[in-house]
């Protein structure tokens, strides 16, 4: 297992750039998710690190090592592809085999040679060697396949095949593990069990762990550390909290989340507390800023309904309910103020009242939970 | 550094023996014979390589160069001659193909005529019969001694009423075996062709068959053209039926060619004529490409439109005689073989005089040999083309290798004939003397063949997705592991179906047997060749009656494979 460093990566794809200054410093064991739309760059990052694209410049290390002149076969990188690319012909033992019998192969006679490939074969014509049957049977042990070992995998429903393909990756034991999109073919409810099926093996054996995914929940629910990408750049690395508490750009505070970004100006910037201007509203915040045009930045649960009691918030607005969504623990009101349309969060307490369209609401924001970008 | 290193070891290894493979029996033969076209005698371009002395030899045929062939091409002599009858030969063919195609075609893709589906499978038939055997068998059936030609006397006329030694009898085995190539496209393009246009026109007020003329046959016509050059190409490169009918006083190209080489080993005059054979087929493919470009006649089209098919009884009736007569020519044919096959004496009268298997236990023990021959020769070529096949279609597939790709079409467009002369020419003399051995015969089935098969393997290749191979490699498997493993296997029902195909067209095969093998490994079509030619027809109908059941029993197999597969 083994840390993967990305210096300067840039790669073209002829004449176009698809990736540029991307710098990574993944630690050993780490869940490290890609985030970004598609045609970010980071199934093309992913690749790159596989060896299936070469950098047009740039280095890559995995495990402190430059692997720049290592061919894909030989960089143990387990990948887990987002169709899965399970061998259509072979039952799944035989997939999870598969790199057990190539490592066997390199270290074979020419004699011994002809028996492997016989073997991936027709897994019956050559017995496999009984520490390689326990490892496979180990690995499908702890995805919960031990029954399905003899099947074809077309046989298999779409979690279980996920399940084969991250056990195939998992048995050569790789100094990285490399999924790409991986739950993307699955129904919501089967998504949420792998996430936690990916989450504990990974916890357990403690195996640096490279994720794509475009769904931010995946990224913020699985990840240690998350990298948001957009048109082939990096454009922020953190944890799931920091991203979602201090996102650097309004792309991925709306990409991170839902957000309500409002342009504005800044007006005065006195006792740590800016006020800007919003259309005809001034918004009090308890961030900096060198810059006068700034994005403001408000999380639609950060906004208070307020009922006439607690109103004593340095930020109130006044509005009128535009749309009432009830979503079970949460009601989100789209509420227009003055040009503007907010989206507010509400936690719902049974028996409560919602607010039909048309109400008249005050809202209120603290300066703390006012972003400025 | 590491390119070039990687060049030599796996997969780029192997594709330098593909090219290597090509450059040898393909190109450089074709390539020679265009030399000694000009040179008039042969030339060692292999010996030249190694041998100072043969390169002096062979730099003195360049200086002695002429373009007396060429000259002589064109100065209305005899080969002059052969190339005109030649594609006189090849123009009426195509036209009367297109002619009785239409009728059967429309009957087929818009009608609801009688027997519409026994016609379908019946109009099969020619194509697994070999032309020789077609040509042969019009002889015993119009021939002096033949029962139409007892008939035909019997209903009062005089002489024979086709004299299948003749243009005539060549061109009608021809139409009647060449016309399930045409027959096929014919239909697709009948049922593609945009039916609402035709609703648009009735609903003006045309009648049906006003509406036929003036939109629906239009429409085709294109398809209909491009069809008619397949039939030209496949007339103009066939052997089998001119050197079994052809009369002495008939030149023809192919005739004339075979004859300059195995006669009277005119090397000049043979390579003239294979120079001139491949820019006439090589001119025919480019204009059926340039015709086709941009267009998408045939099974390829957008939403298969419903057709409401016609069941008028006064269209469909008429149609189905006529499809049912065309049908019907090629199955008496094939009847008369099975009938002589049978026979112990057969004159000029309606049928054999007795019946016996003398015939096919003659054929079982003195031409035993001639069987296996095929067999192992077939096999031969199987096995070289699957490999060859395997990594070829992996190259155009998955590095879109071009100039492999465009290297198999070559022996598409090249006539059997023409490649026979071009590769006995090439490896005539040391250092690479490989003329009269069995090696060169399956080299030569192989290439001839192999377009077929890559078609087969190229279509399974791309059913295959690229990141299949890249999870192998990922799991440590080197490129040429991850094909044995992982992309040969899933490529095997596609294999097996091209090889068989393969097996099956080598089987038939006419002109490469007859002009390269050697006696020891003489096939079955040369062994029914000369018997033909030494007019032993019941031992020749025999050994046909076994060829031709072996290809039906193949040919099923191979469908029921790739039926299975594909879909």
């Amino acid at each position: 297992m083994g840390s993967v460093v990305l210096e300067q990566l840039r790669k073209d794809f002829s004449g176009v750039t698809v990736l540029q200054n991307i710098n990574l410093d993944i630690n050993e064991g780490e869940f490290f998710a890609l985030l970004g739309p598609s045609g970010c760059g980071k199934t093309t990052t992913m690749r790159c690190i596989a060896g299936f694209e070469t950098p047009t410049s740039g280095t890559i290390k995995i495990g402190g090592k430059d692997v720049a002149n290592l061919p894909p076969n030989e960089r143990n990188c387990g990948m887990v592809f987002q169709s899965y690319a399970l061998f259509p012909h072979m039952n799944v033992f035989d997939n999870v085999a598969y790199s057990l019998n190539i490592k066997e192969l390199k270290k074979s006679n020419p004699l011994k040679k002809i028996g492997v490939y016989t073997r991936m074969l027709n897994s019956k014509l050559v017995k496999y060697p009984k520490e390689i049957e326990k490892k496979v049977m180990d690995i499908l042990e702890y995805v919960e396949l031990t029954n399905h070992a003899k099947k074809l995998t077309s046989e298999l429903s779409g979690g279980q095949q996920q399940r084969v393909a991250l056990a195939r990756a998992l048995v050569m034991e790789p100094e990285v593990l490399l999924m790409d999109e991986p739950l993307s073919n699955l129904d919501l409810k089967l998504r949420h069990t792998m996430r936690n099926t990916i989450r504990r093996i990974q916890q357990d054996l403690k195996i640096t762990t490279i994720f794509v995914t475009h769904d931010q929940e995946e990224a913020m629910s699985m990840a240690d550390r998350i990298a948001v990408m957009k048109d082939g750049e990096i454009l922020q690395i953190g944890t799931p909290t920091d991203l979602y508490s201090n996102p650097k750009t309004s792309f991925i505070a709306d990409f991170v989340g839902t957000s309500n970004i409002l342009e504005g100006t800044v007006v005065s910037a006195e006792n740590d507390l800016t006020i800007v201007q919003v259309g005809n509203q001034q918004i009090k915040s308890k961030m900096k800023k060198d810059k006068k045009e700034v994005q403001v930045i408000i999380r639609p649960e950060n906004i208070i309904v307020l009922n006439g009691e607690n109103d004593n918030y340095d930020n109130t607005f006044e509005g009128v309910i535009h749309l009432a969504t009830y979503l079970g623990n949460t009601v989100r009101y789209d509420v227009k103020v003055g040009d503007h349309m907010l989206v507010v969060d509400t936690i719902y307490e049974s028996g409560a009242n919602i607010k039909q369209s048309g109400e008249k609401v005050r809202l209120g924001v603290s300066p703390e939970r006012v972003l400025l970008i | 550094m590491r390119k070039i290193k990687s060049l030599f070891t796996g997969l780029g290894l192997v594709k330098l023996l593909i090219y290597g493979f090509f450059l040898l029996f393909l190109i450089i033969p074709l390539l020679s014979v265009f030399l000694v076209a000009f040179t008039n005698e042969p030339i060692n371009l292999f010996g030249s390589l190694i041998s100072l002395e043969q390169l002096q030899t062979t730099m003195n045929q360049f200086k002695n160069a002429t373009l007396d062939n060429f000259k002589s091409i064109f100065s209305y002599g005899h080969y002059f001659e052969g190339l005109i009858n030649s594609l006189k030969l090849s123009f009426i063919v195509s036209i009367w193909v297109l002619v009785i195609c239409i009728p059967i075609a429309f009957g087929i893709a818009r009608t609801n005529m009688p027997f519409k589906k026994t016609i379908s499978a019946l109009v099969t038939v020619p194509l697994v019969i070999p032309t020789f055997i077609s040509a042969y068998a019009f002889i015993i059936m119009f021939g002096r001694a033949g029962w139409v030609t007892y008939i035909y006397e019997k209903l009062g006329g005089e002489g024979m009423l086709i004299d299948p030694y003749s243009m005539t009898g060549i061109a009608i085995v021809q139409i009647f075996f060449f016309f399930p190539y045409a027959l096929w496209p014919m239909v697709a393009a009948f049922k593609v062709s945009d039916i609402s246009l035709e609703e648009a026109s009735r609903n003006m007020g045309a009648k049906g068959w006003l509406t036929f003329i003036t939109v629906t046959f239009p429409l085709v016509i294109p398809g209909m053209l491009s069809t008619a050059l397949v039939i030209f190409a496949v007339s103009f490169s066939d052997f089998g039926t001119p050197i079994i009918l052809a009369p002495s006083d008939l030149n023809l190209i192919v005739v004339d060619a075979y004859r300059e080489i195995s006669g009277f080993f005119n090397w000049g005059g043979a390579a003239i004529l294979t120079v001139i054979m491949i820019a006439v087929a090589g001119f025919v493919y480019w204009l059926q490409n340039y015709m086709l470009k941009g267009r998408d006649y045939g099974v390829v089209s957008g939403k298969p439109k419903q057709v409401k098919l016609i069941d008028h009884k006064a269209l469909t009736i008429p149609l189905s005689i006529f499809s049912g007569f065309v049908v019907i020519v090629p199955l008496l044919a094939m009847g008369t073989v099975i009938l002589q096959s049978f026979a112990t004496t057969w004159g000029k009268d309606p049928l054999p005089n007795g019946y016996t298997l003398d015939h096919y236990r003659t054929i079982f023990t003195s031409s035993l040999g001639n069987i296996q021959n095929s067999l192992i020769l077939a096999a031969g070529a199987l096995i070289l083309s699957v490999v060859l096949a395997i990594f070829v279609s992996y190259f155009v597939v998955r590095y879109r290798s071009t100039t492999l790709d465009f290297m198999t079409t070559i022996p598409l467009i090249v006539p059997g004939i023409a490649f026979g002369i071009a590769l006995i020419q090439t490896f005539n003399t040391a250092p690479l003397q490989l003329t009269g051995t069995a090696i060169i015969l399956i080299i030569a089935y192989t290439i001839r063949r192999l377009p077929y098969m890559v078609r087969s393997t190229v279509g399974t290749m791309k059913s295959i997705k690229q990141d299949i191979e890249e999870a192998a490699v990922n799991l440590g498997a080197s490129t040429l592991t991850a094909a044995i493993t992982v992309i040969g296997p899933l490529m095997l029902p596609g294999i097996a179906a091209g090889s068989i195909l393969v097996f099956v067209t080598v089987i038939k095969e006419t002109s490469i047997s007859i002009l390269m093998a050697p006696a020891e490994w003489a096939p079955m079509s040369l062994a029914i060749f000369q018997n033909v030619l030494r007019a032993e027809y019941y031992s020749a109908a025999a050994m046909s009656v076994v060829l031709v059941v072996m290809v039906l029993v193949l040919q099923a197999i191979a469908n029921r494979l790739s039926g299975r597969n594909g879909s």
